[in-house]
C-alpha cells in the first residue's frame, strides 16, 4: 500500500448535488425528528454542514490541494481523506456508506486513538469506545507484537439492536449504530450481544471522585468543569449533570464520531493515528481513498463467519 | 419453631437489604461488582431463579386446579401463593440491576417487539396478572368455571416464560456456551423442578399435620423430583461432554470455568453435590419420607438450583469476546473476573428475606392449606 496515496480531484457533477440538496433538505427533517427523542423531552442539537455549506468546503479544498500538488508540496493523506469526506457529504445520505480502514502493519499501538476518542467523548472511567488490543506473537528471542485498534464494527447486520427491549439502540440513517440515551433503560443487553465487546456501560465516575479538596488543588476548577461537560454525540448536546441523568445509567459506544464527520472532520482517532494507520470515508465514493483500500486483497474483517458484515475492515 | 426462625432469618435479610437498597438507590450502580464485560451479575442470576420457581409453582398448581389430580388436591393454592410471591421477588431483582428503573414503562409503551427481553417482560406481567387472578378465584367460596380457562393461559404462558429465559441468553450466537438449541427447552425442566421442591418444602414444614393426602403429596412430589433431578442430570451431563469433547471453543473454555474456575468449588459442592446428589440419596431412602427432610431436601435443590443459574450466566461472560481485550484499557467495572459485591449480596438477602417472609405470611394468614373438615378424607 502506498503511504502517500494519490489524490483523485473529482469534481462534484451538478446532478448528483441537486439530488444532494433535495436529500439533504429530508435528511435534516429526519435528523430533527429523530432530535427529538421518544420520551418527548427536549434536546439540543448541534449543527451540520449543510450540502451547500460541504460543497464550497470541498472546492476549497480542493483547490488547496491543486496548488499543493502543482507546487510539489506533499500532502497527508489526511487531507485527501478531508477531501473525500466533504465530496461524500455533498451527496444524499443515502448514498454514502461510512466505513473505517485499520492498516494493522502501520499501527504502533501508541493507544493515541484511544486517548483521543476519550477526550473527544469526554468518556468518564470505565468507559472506552476504542482500546487497542495487544497481542505477543511467538516466543523470546523470535517475538513480534500485534495492536489491533477496536472501535465499534458499525455492523450491518448488527446482534446488539435486535436485543434492546425499547429500541433504544438502532442503526440511523448514515449506517451507524447509535444508541438513544434518553430511551437506554441500561439492561445490557446489547453488551451481552456483541461479538467485539464494544459496548460499556456508564457507572457514573468521575476522574476527581476521589481527589483531595483540601489545601490548594491546582486546576480542581477546570477538571470540575471537564466532568461535566458536554459532549456532542449523535449530534445531541449531553450534559454530565448528575449521578442519575444520562449518559449515566446508558451503555455507550462508538458512534464514527458522526458530529464531527457530518461537520466535514475526520473522526477523532483518525485525525490523531501517528503512523496514519487508521483511515476513514465513504466506500460508495469509488474515487475515495477508503474504497481503494479496501479492495486490495489483504483486508479482512473480525469475525466474519458470524455474518455481522462489520463496516470495519483491517488491512494485515 | 421452624416457622419462627424462618421469620426471625426473614427480618434479618430484609434489614440487611435495607442498606443494600440504600445504596443501591444513593450511589446507583458504583458499588456493584457486575461491569462492563460481566454485565450480568448476581442480581440477574436472582431473578432467573425466582422466575423459575414462578413460573414451576404454577406448573404444579395446576396438577390440582386445572387436572384436578385427587392426590394434589388442596395443594394448588399454596403453590400459586409460592409463584406469587417469588414472581415480584425476581421481578425487582432485574429492576434493580437495571441503569434506568424508571424508565420500565418504556418497555409497555415503546416495546421492540422482537427482543426477547420486551417479550419476556410482557408475559411476566401478563402471567403476574393470571396468577393473581387464578389465586383469587381459587379462593373463593364457590368454584369458578373461569378458574380452569385462567389456568390454561397461565399454563401455557408458563412453559413458553420459562423457555424464554433460555432464549434469552440463547440468541446471543456469539456466546457459545449460550447458543445451543436446547438451552429453552432445558429451562421448563429446571423451573418444573424448582416448583416442586417449593411445594415439598411448603408441605413437609407446613402443610397440616391432619391431612392424610400429606405422605402421599410428599412421596409423590419426591419422586418427582428424584426424576427431574435425574433429567436435569442428563442435560448438565450432555452440556458439560458436548462442550468438552473438542476441548477447543469458548464453550469449553466456559465449562471450564464452571467445573475448575476460582468458583469451581460452588460447582462441586452447592451445585452437583448439595442441590442433586444429596437430594437424589435422601429422596430415595425411607428418611426422605419425614416431613421436615423432605422440605430440607427442597430447600437443597433450590440452592443448587440457584446456583447453576449463576454458573450458566457468569463463565460465558467471564471470557473476552476479543483476545486481549481485558488488558487494552484500564478502568473501573471493566474485568472479567467477577464476584458480587456486599452491595448486591446485601440487596440479595433483602430480598430473599421479603419473598420468605411474604411466602410465610400467606400460609399464616390465607386459605391456602384444606380445612381439616375436607382434609380428613381418605387419600385417594
Amino acid at each position: 500500500m502506498s503511504r502517500h496515496p494519490t489524490i483523485p480531484l473529482t469534481p462534484v457533477s451538478r446532478r448528483s448535488f441537486l439530488g444532494a440538496l433535495a436529500a439533504g433538505a429530508g435528511a435534516l427533517a429526519a435528523a430533527c425528528a429523530e432530535a427529538a427523542p421518544a420520551s418527548g423531552r427536549t434536546t439540543n442539537t448541534i449543527d451540520v454542514l449543510t450540502p451547500e455549506e460541504a460543497l464550497v468546503a470541498y472546492e476549497g479544498e480542493i483547490a488547496r490541494l491543486r496548488a499543493a500538488k502543482l507546487t510539489g508540496t506533499p500532502v497527508d493523506q489526511l487531507e485527501r481523506m478531508r477531501a473525500d469526506l466533504l465530496r461524500a457529504l455533498t451527496k444524499p445520505v443515502a448514498e454514502r456508506r461510512w466505513v473505517m480502514v485499520i492498516d494493522l502493519r502501520a499501527c504502533v499501538g501508541c493507544h493515541g486513538c484511544t486517548i483521543a476518542c476519550v477526550a473527544e467523548n469526554k468518556l468518564p472511567p470505565g468507559v472506552v469506545y476504542r482500546p487497542v488490543l495487544e497481542e505477543e506473537i511467538g516466543q523470546y528471542p523470535h517475538v513480534t507484537r500485534r495492536f489491533v485498534p477496536r472501535p465499534c464494527m458499525q455492523c450491518d447486520n448488527p446482534p446488539c439492536t435486535g436485543v434492546c427491549p425499547v429500541s433504544a439502540t438502532y442503526t440511523n440513517e448514515h449506517g451507524v449504530v447509535a444508541v438513544d440515551y434518553e430511551q437506554c433503560i441500561g439492561c445490557r443487553a446489547c453488551i451481552a450481544a456483541c461479538p467485539y465487546g464494544a459496548r460499556t456501560f456508564d457507572f457514573g465516575y468521575t476522574y476527581t471522585a476521589d481527589t483531595t479538596d483540601s489545601g490548594v488543588v491546582v486546576g480542581a476548577d477546570q477538571a470540575a468543569r471537564y466532568e461535566h461537560a458536554s459532549t456532542f454525540e449523535y449530534g445531541k448536546v449531553h450534559a454530565r449533570s448528575d449521578l442519575h441523568g444520562s449518559p449515566v445509567g446508558n451503555v455507550r459506544k462508538c458512534h464514527f464520531c458522526m458530529h464531527r464527520v457530518l461537520n466535514g472532520q475526520l473522526p477523532a482517532c483518525v485525525t490523531t493515528c501517528i503512523g496514519r494507520a487508521t483511515f476513514f470515508g465513504d466506500a460508495n465514493d469509488p474515487d475515495s481513498l477508503v474504497s481503494e483500500l479496501i479492495a486490495k486483497p489483504n483486508v479482512m474483517r473480525l469475525k466474519e463467519e458470524l455474518g455481522t458484515e462489520p463496516r470495519v475492515y483491517y488491512l494485515q | 419453631m421452624l416457622k419462627r426462625l424462618l421469620y426471625l432469618a426473614g427480618a434479618l435479610g430484609l434489614l440487611i437489604g435495607l442498606w443494600g437498597l440504600y445504596d443501591r438507590f444513593a450511589f446507583g450502580h458504583m458499588h456493584a461488582n457486575y461491569g462492563s464485560y460481566v454485565v450480568w451479575g448476581l442480581w440477574v442470576a436472582l431473578y432467573m431463579f425466582f422466575a423459575g420457581v414462578a413460573t414451576g409453582a404454577f406448573m404444579v398448581a395446576t396438577l390440582d386446579l386445572l387436572f384436578e389430580l385427587p392426590l394434589f388436591r388442596g395443594s394448588g393454592r399454596l403453590a400459586l401463593w409460592g409463584s406469587l410471591v417469588t414472581m415480584p421477588a425476581g421481578l425487582l431483582a432485574i429492576g434493580l440491576d437495571l441503569g434506568h428503573i424508571d424508565r420500565i414503562w418504556k418497555v409497555y409503551l415503546q416495546p421492540n417487539v422482537n427482543s426477547v427481553m420486551a417479550q419476556l417482560v410482557w408475559g411476566y406481567s401478563i402471567f403476574l396478572a393470571i396468577v393473581i387472578i387464578s389465586l383469587w378465584l381459587s379462593l373463593r367460596p364457590q368454584p369458578s368455571r373461569w378458574l380452569k380457562p385462567v389456568m390454561v393461559a397461565g399454563l401455557v404462558l408458563a412453559i413458553f416464560l420459562s423457555g424464554g429465559i433460555g432464549a434469552l441468553l440463547g440468541v446471543n450466537q456469539s456466546r457459545v456456551s449460550w447458543h445451543v438449541s436446547n438451552l429453552p427447552t432445558q429451562f421448563p425442566v429446571f423451573n418444573l423442578t424448582a416448583g416442586v421442591a417449593l411445594l415439598l418444602i411448603a408441605i413437609g414444614w407446613f402443610g397440616p399435620l391432619h391431612d392424610p393426602r400429606r405422605a402421599h403429596q410428599l412421596r409423590a412430589l419426591s419422586l418427582a423430583l428424584v426424576v427431574l433431578l435425574l433429567v436435569k442430570g442428563y442435560y448438565l451431563w450432555s452440556d458439560v461432554s458436548q462442550a468438552l469433547y473438542q476441548n477447543s471453543s469458548h464453550g469449553a473454555a466456559a465449562i471450564h470455568l464452571v467445573l475448575f474456575g476460582p468458583y469451581g468449588w460452588a460447582f462441586w459442592l452447592l451445585q452437583l453435590g448439595i442441590g442433586m446428589l444429596l437430594p437424589l440419596i435422601v429422596l430415595t431412602m425411607p428418611a426422605g419420607r419425614h416431613g421436615f427432610t423432605a422440605g430440607l431436601m427442597g430447600v437443597c435443590v433450590l440452592i443448587g438450583l440457584a446456583v447453576a443459574r449463576a454458573n450458566i450466566i457468569f463463565p460465558a461472560l467471564s471470557l473476552p469476546e476479543l483476545q486481549g481485550l481485558g488488558d487494552a484499557f484500564h478502568g473501573p467495572h471493566l474485568s472479567f473476573t467477577y464476584s458480587p459485591s456486599l452491595m448486591e449480596w446485601a440487596v440479595t438477602a433483602g430480598i430473599v428475606g421479603a419473598a420468605t417472609i411474604g411466602f410465610l405470611f400467606g400460609t399464616d394468614r390465607l386459605p391456602l392449606f384444606p380445612p381439616a373438615s375436607v382434609a380428613t378424607g381418605t387419600a385417594d
